[in-house]
Parts: structure tokens; C-alpha cells; sequence
């Protein structure tokens, strides 16, 4: 059973032109320009109830504008979708009961008050009583580690704590949905964790569906079985996260640090040379050409090591790459 | 109507979350009255006389009084509405399961209802010692009564101006002018009574008297038929405003755009 159906879904906004200085804001005002911005350019796709299905792409492709048409926010210009089987658009509210929504950059938690507050305030806008929502809190409480929380001013929270709150208090009502639009934002890597794990342990046990948008690959990679990758408002990949990281994540980059100077021969065939210093050297490869342990044991043979970072390149890099290599629409 | 009561509730612990703040406030009454029973007492000195136009000074002092308690009292929806759609927080108000307008009502009057509470409280103690005793308990029935309406229906304008911002996003201008309206043709600034005859008519034909005046005059001289003259006018604008206001909000809401990420 699909929990949401995507067709050919628009959106057009009008944003008004102006030229620099005095000259260009004094034309806008007597002679407005405008231009036309497709955020979503016939979007397509479905996901089934319970999957947890990653929705990324680079900031402007349309992922956040996507996100607010399936919650019904925004009205799209042309095309169709059904959200638990609601046109978002036309019943808001009877969805709203359904879903429950993030947007990372924004708060919904009362800002000058305890979370407990507003848990308990969306207890009764989702119509549970008290009994009910008090033992959900409870729930929600443990699996997010957000007891001894509750009770402070949202504002005393660091980001991490917040947005643990955020996402708990968007299950508190027991969603069939959840929508999270760039969940770890700002968030470090612990932080990031800590949201990650909460996430995956409620879409397990309650099998909430979980639609994604991120463009941290650690999350994808996390948290989610299916990927849909979008760039200016069109798909230009669809497949499963496996599928994806063998294809497309081969390229590692390596930073060692040495505890004494050294002067390695760092020519290895197939690795590309991104930084070399006395203590150190920052390197790049595929991992489907060159052996990770050929690599490893090049360096650990030049000195002793002392700090070592393994990264995934960039997601942009990935989906410039993706974009390069297919054409919009392209599904495996 | 449960939830819509929570929200108001929660609006007003919100308000009292900063007590400092929320005394802070009440300086700004007390210094109005200040300036506007000098100003009046200088008037009746000048013309030499008790009365203008049926009001006394201890009448003036008193009606500047309530039209003041209701002019920092109330909530600038438009502009918390023109806050959201610029920061984007308006996405979290319309996807819960309530009513858009309502939601704001709801928390427009949690937050009015301490504003109101705690200028009148401040605007009494320094009316009282400016010009004597309060008016009779009538007054204040009337005026609490008529208060409902009058604050009705600036929700209605306030929001209206608010939906706005769903377009153009600032609405800060639109405001202005229906202030100035108020202000002018409402009677804060002088009681209606003091307007020529052609301008009374002018300002009871038109909703902004019904807002301020009403409270005010009925409140320093509570008059069974003005009352309900008053109250007729009240029902009338309401109507007229809440129909225009959804007509409205289901228009604007296609033309939305919430900005950021």
C-alpha cells in the first residue's frame, strides 16, 4: 500500500526582479519584473506505507517546497498527490492528524517555555487526553533521552537537544508519516547520531514511514533503504541506498597525521594526491579500483600514525557526478 | 474548542514567562495618561469650563483611559502573521489540525487578555489619582461588554491585514493606516462627541468607532441606548468582517509561499 502517491507534480513561483541601487529599486517599483522559478518540474513517485525513503538533493533543488506541498502548506501549480490517501492541499487538517512534520531549520516547540509545555498543548490540538498523552511523553522521553529536558526552557537547549525535542514531539500523536525536512542541520556528529538512532528505533517498532530530505549522505545512509535524488525540481536518480553507495560512494578521502616527520612516496597507482606535508598527507581514491588495505598499509608503512579521518566525498560531488552520468528521470 | 482553549492558555503562560518584561510594560500606560490627563486639564483650564461637549476631565482621563487599555492591549496579529511567512514558521501553524484563523484568535486573545488585564489595572491606580473616583459599575458592564465585540473585530482587520503578508509579505504600511483610521475616526485620540456633526456621521457609518468608542464612551458614561446602538453596530461589523475574513483567508491561502529551506 503506498503511503504516498507523487504525479507529475509543479510548482512555479513568481519572484520579483530588481536591478542594483536606487536606479533599479526605483524601476521595480513603477515597472515590476518578474521571474518564473520551477522549485518542482513534474515530479514523480511513490513510497510505500512504512519505508523509510531519503529525498535529497543540493540546497534549491525542491526538496523543502515538495516536502511542504505533500503536508498541504503549499498549493503546486499543476500535477497530483495523495498523502495516506488525502489530497494534501484540499484536507490539511484531516492529514494533519496523520503525519507528523520537521523542518529543521524552523521551531514548533514554544521557544521561552519548557518542552513539557508544548507536548502537552499538542496533546490536545491531536485531541488525546491527558492519560494518554502523559504516557507518551513518558515513551517518547526514553527513546529520545530526553527526560531530564523537559522541563527546561526551550531556549537553554543546544541544537541537538532541541531537535531531539522537535522530532519527539512530532510523534507524539502516533503518525503513520513522518516528514522530515533536513532533521541534523547544524547538528554535530554525536548529535547527529543520537537523532539517527531515535528515528530508526520509532520506524521500527511503530513502523512509521519516514520520507527524508537531507543533503548529509551520513543520513541517507543511516536511516534510510530507498533514495530519491532531485536537482532542480526533477528526479535525476531513484534507487536503493545499497545500490547507490556501490555505484556512486566509492571514493574515499584519506587525511593521516604522522607523530614525526616523514617524507613518504605517496605514488600509489590510482590514488590521487589531494594535500602532502611533512606531517601528514590528504589523499583521494576508488575503493572499486584501489584496495582500502593496499592504501591503509602504504601509510601506516611511512611513520607512526597518530590521526587518521575516512570521508565519503561531498554530496554534491556525488550528485554532480549523478547528473553528469544521467539524464532526468533516470531510474534503476 | 478544547485545543483552541489550550492555546490561549499557553499563550498567556508564555506571557508571563518574562515577569520583568511583563511589568516593563505597564510603564508605558501610566506615562500616556500622565501626558493626556495634562494636556486635558490644561484644555478645560484654558476654555474655562467643567464640560465640553457632555464630558468632564475626570470623564476624559477615565475614557483615554480604556481606549488606551485596549490600544497597547491589543495583540498586532498582522504583523506575527507577516513574522511566520518571512522565517517560514508558518508552515508549523498550517499543518496541525486546527483552524488557521482560529489558532490566531486563540492566542491573540491568551496574549491580549494579560496585556488588557495588566493596563487596566496600572491605567486605573494612575486614572484614579489623576481624576478621582472610577465610573459607576454600569460603565464597566458596558464597557466589558462592548469590549468583546470591539475586540473582535480587530482580529478581523488585524488579520485581514495579515493574510496580506501571504502575497507581499510586509504589511507594516497597511497597518499603519488602519491605526491612524482608528485613532482618528475610532475616537482614541478625542471622543467622538467632540467631532463636528458631519464627521460623526461620517465615523458611525464606518466600522473603526465601534472598536474604540463604543468601550470607552460606554465605560465614563454608560447610556442604555447609545449601549445598544452600539452593540447593533458591533453585530453588523462582525458579521460583515468574519465572512470577508474567511472569504479572504481561503483566497490567500493558494498564493502562499513559504520561504527558506
Amino acid at each position: 500500500m503506498s503511503s504516498i502517491e507523487v504525479n507529475n507534480l509543479q510548482k512555479t513561483f513568481q519572484t520579483k526582479r530588481k536591478a542594483a541601487g536606487m536606479r533599479g529599486s526605483l524601476r521595480a517599483l513603477f515597472k515590476p519584473e518578474y521571474t518564473s522559478i520551477e522549485a518542482v518540474r513534474g515530479l514523480s513517485f511513490h513510497m510505500e506505507a512504512g519505508e523509510l525513503l531519503g529525498f535529497i538533493g543540493p540546497n534549491g533543488a525542491g526538496k523543502s517546497t515538495t516536502i511542504k506541498i505533500l503536508t498541504g502548506i503549499l498549493h503546486p501549480s499543476s500535477g497530483d498527490a495523495k498523502v495516506l490517501g488525502f489530497v494534501p492541499w484540499k484536507e490539511r487538517q484531516k492529514l494533519a492528524y496523520h503525519i507528523g512534520t520537521v523542518f529543521g531549520q524552523r521551531p514548533q516547540l514554544w521557544y521561552h517555555l519548557p518542552a513539557i509545555d508544548t507536548f502537552m498543548l499538542f496533546g490536545k490540538i491531536y485531541e488525546l487526553d491527558d492519560r494518554e498523552t502523559k504516557k507518551r511523553i513518558a515513551f517518547l522521553s526514553e527513546a529520545f533521552e530526553i527526560q531530564d529536558l523537559l522541563e527546561t526552557p526551550v531556549r537553554k537547549l543546544s541544537l541537538g537537544q532541541r531537535m531531539r525535542c522537535e522530532v519527539a514531539a512530532s510523534l507524539l500523536h502516533r503518525p503513520k508519516l513522518l516528514l522530515l525536512d533536513e532533521p541534523s542541520i547544524g547538528l554535530d556528529v554525536v548529535a547527529k547520531q543520537h537523532i539517527r538512532d531515535a528515528i530508526k528505533r520509532m520506524a521500527q517498532e511503530e513502523n512509521v514511514g519516514v520520507l527524508l530530505t537531507s543533503h548529509d549522505a551520513g543520513d541517507l545512509e543511516a536511516l534510510c533503504r530507498r533514495v530519491i535524488i532531485v536537482n532542480h525540481g526533477q528526479i535525476v536518480y531513484e534507487d536503493k541506498v545499497s545500490n547507490l553507495k556501490r555505484k556512486f560512494l566509492t571514493r574515499k578521502m584519506v587525511e593521516v597525521r604522522y607523530a614525526e616527520e616523514v617524507s613518504p612516496n605517496f605514488s600509489i597507482d590510482g590514488v590521487e594526491i589531494l594535500k602532502v606535508g611533512s606531517y601528514g598527507v590528504k589523499l583521494r581514491f576508488d575503493t572499486t579500483k584501489t584496495p582500502v588495505d593496499q592504501v591503509m598499509s602504504h601509510l601506516s608503512q611511512a611513520g607512526e600514525l597518530v590521526d587518521i579521518t575516512v570521508s565519503d566525498p561531498p554530496l554534491e560531488e556525488v550528485i554532480a557526478k549523478i547528473y553528469q552520468d544521467a539524464q532526468p528521470g533516470m531510474r534503476t | 474548542m478544547k485545543k483552541y482553549l489550550s492555546i490561549l492558555s499557553m499563550q498567556i503562560i508564555n506571557n508571563i514567562a518574562y515577569p520583568g518584561d511583563f511589568l516593563g510594560r505597564s510603564i508605558s500606560i501610566a506615562t500616556f495618561i500622565f501626558i493626556f490627563a495634562g494636556l486635558w486639564g490644561t484644555t478645560f483650564m484654558i476654555a474655562n469650563t467643567d464640560v465640553i461637549n457632555g464630558l468632564t476631565f475626570p470623564n476624559m482621563v477615565w475614557y483615554f483611559m480604556m481606549a488606551e487599555t485596549l490600544e497597547l492591549g491589543r495583540p498586532r496579529i498582522n504583523r506575527t502573521i507577516s513574522e511566520q511567512v518571512k522565517n517560514g514558521e508558518v508552515a508549523y501553524i498550517l499543518n496541525k489540525p486546527y483552524n488557521f484563523l482560529l489558532y490566531h484568535f486563540s492566542a491573540g486573545l491568551g496574549d491580549g487578555a494579560v496585556r488588557m488585564t495588566l493596563n487596566l489595572i496600572v491605567g486605573s491606580i494612575v486614572a484614579w489619582i489623576l481624576a478621582g473616583a472610577p465610573p459607576p459599575l454600569l460603565g464597566w458592564l458596558m464597557a466589558f461588554v462592548t469590549l468583546i465585540g470591539a475586540w473582535i473585530l480587530h482580529f478581523c482587520f488585524m488579520a485581514l491585514i495579515g493574510l496580506a503578508a501571504f502575497v507581499v509579505e510586509e504589511t507594516n504600511s497597511f497597518e499603519l493606516i488602519y491605526q491612524k483610521l482608528v485613532f482618528i475616526l475610532g475616537g482614541f485620540l478625542f471622543p467622538i462627541d467632540m467631532f463636528p456633526t458631519w464627521l460623526q456621521n461620517i465615523s458611525y457609518a464606518l466600522p473603526f468607532p465601534y472598536m474604540m468608542y463604543a468601550p470607552a464612551r460606554l465605560f465614563v458614561k454608560p447610556d442604555v441606548d447609545l449601549f445598544w446602538r452600539m452593540l447593533g453596530g458591533q453585530v453588523f461589523w462582525v458579521a460583515v468582517f468574519v465572512f470577508l475574513l474567511a472569504f479572504v483567508y481561503q483566497r490567500s491561502e493558494k498564493y502562499l509561499t513559504v520561504n527558506g529551506g
